[in-house]
């Protein structure tokens, strides 16, 4: 299994009630192939920064799902079928994540290593000050 | 030995790794928008003097969020 975000965009005249039905069909794909769904967003409606088929407004809802390749396909091809969206995107974020996790992990020994050593009050402001003079 | 230089032109530093900013998320209009200048292009890292690693991340954000209309192609 593999995180993925799925965004898409519905055009303005989409009634809240269409948007559920549109949300309640994609969790619907995705439980059915086995995913998992993290977060449903609504970001609610916002300015497109270019025209997208005449439409210069749209309701963003962002997926956060946990799924594999044939369900995101699935849900790819709905949207793509269904009219009152007009545009999607999907984004795998699992090794982003993981690359970010690694970062954090390094920082935080680092941070322990500092803090046990002997010149821990030292190093602190001393590397500040270099970031700052840079 | 060479002359002193008349000017002094501050250097530039990577916002990314300043600041500690680990993730460019594509969604992060607000970042994002800091590295498009009004043409709505990429802002070149020989200005915004981001270094190489953050510069890739940041464009493929930037790429991304274009397209999902959260940033222009152009400004018309």
């Amino acid at each position: 299994m593999r995180n993925y975000e799925i965004m898409f965009i519905a055009g303005p005249n989409t009634t809240d009630e269409e948007l559920d039905k549109i949300n309640t069909q994609i969790e619907g794909v995705v439980t059915a192939g086995g995913g998992q769904i993290t977060k449903i967003e609504k970001m609610g409606k916002r300015r497109l920064a270019y025209e997208i088929n005449r439409n210069r407004e749209g309701h963003y809802v962002l997926f956060v799902i946990s799924a594999n390749g044939e369900i995101v396909k699935e849900a790819e091809r709905r949207l793509r079928v269904m009219d009152a969206v007009i545009k999607y995107i999907t984004v795998r974020t699992d090794e982003d994540e993981r690359r970010f996790d690694k970062i954090k992990g390094f920082r935080q020994r680092r941070a322990a290593r500092r803090g046990s050593g002997a010149r821990s009050a030292a190093a602190e402001p001393l590397d500040q000050s270099v970031e700052d003079g840079m | 030995m060479a002359q002193q230089k008349q000017y002094y032109r501050r250097k530039k530093v990577c916002k990314f790794c300043v600041e500690r900013i680990d993730t460019i998320n594509y969604k992060d209009v607000k970042l994002l928008s800091q590295f498009v200048p009004e043409r709505a292009k990429i802002m070149p890292r020989r200005i915004s003097g981001v270094c190489s690693p953050h510069q890739r991340r940041l464009n493929e954000a930037i790429k991304m969020a274009r397209n999902i209309a959260l940033l222009p192609f152009t400004s018309e």
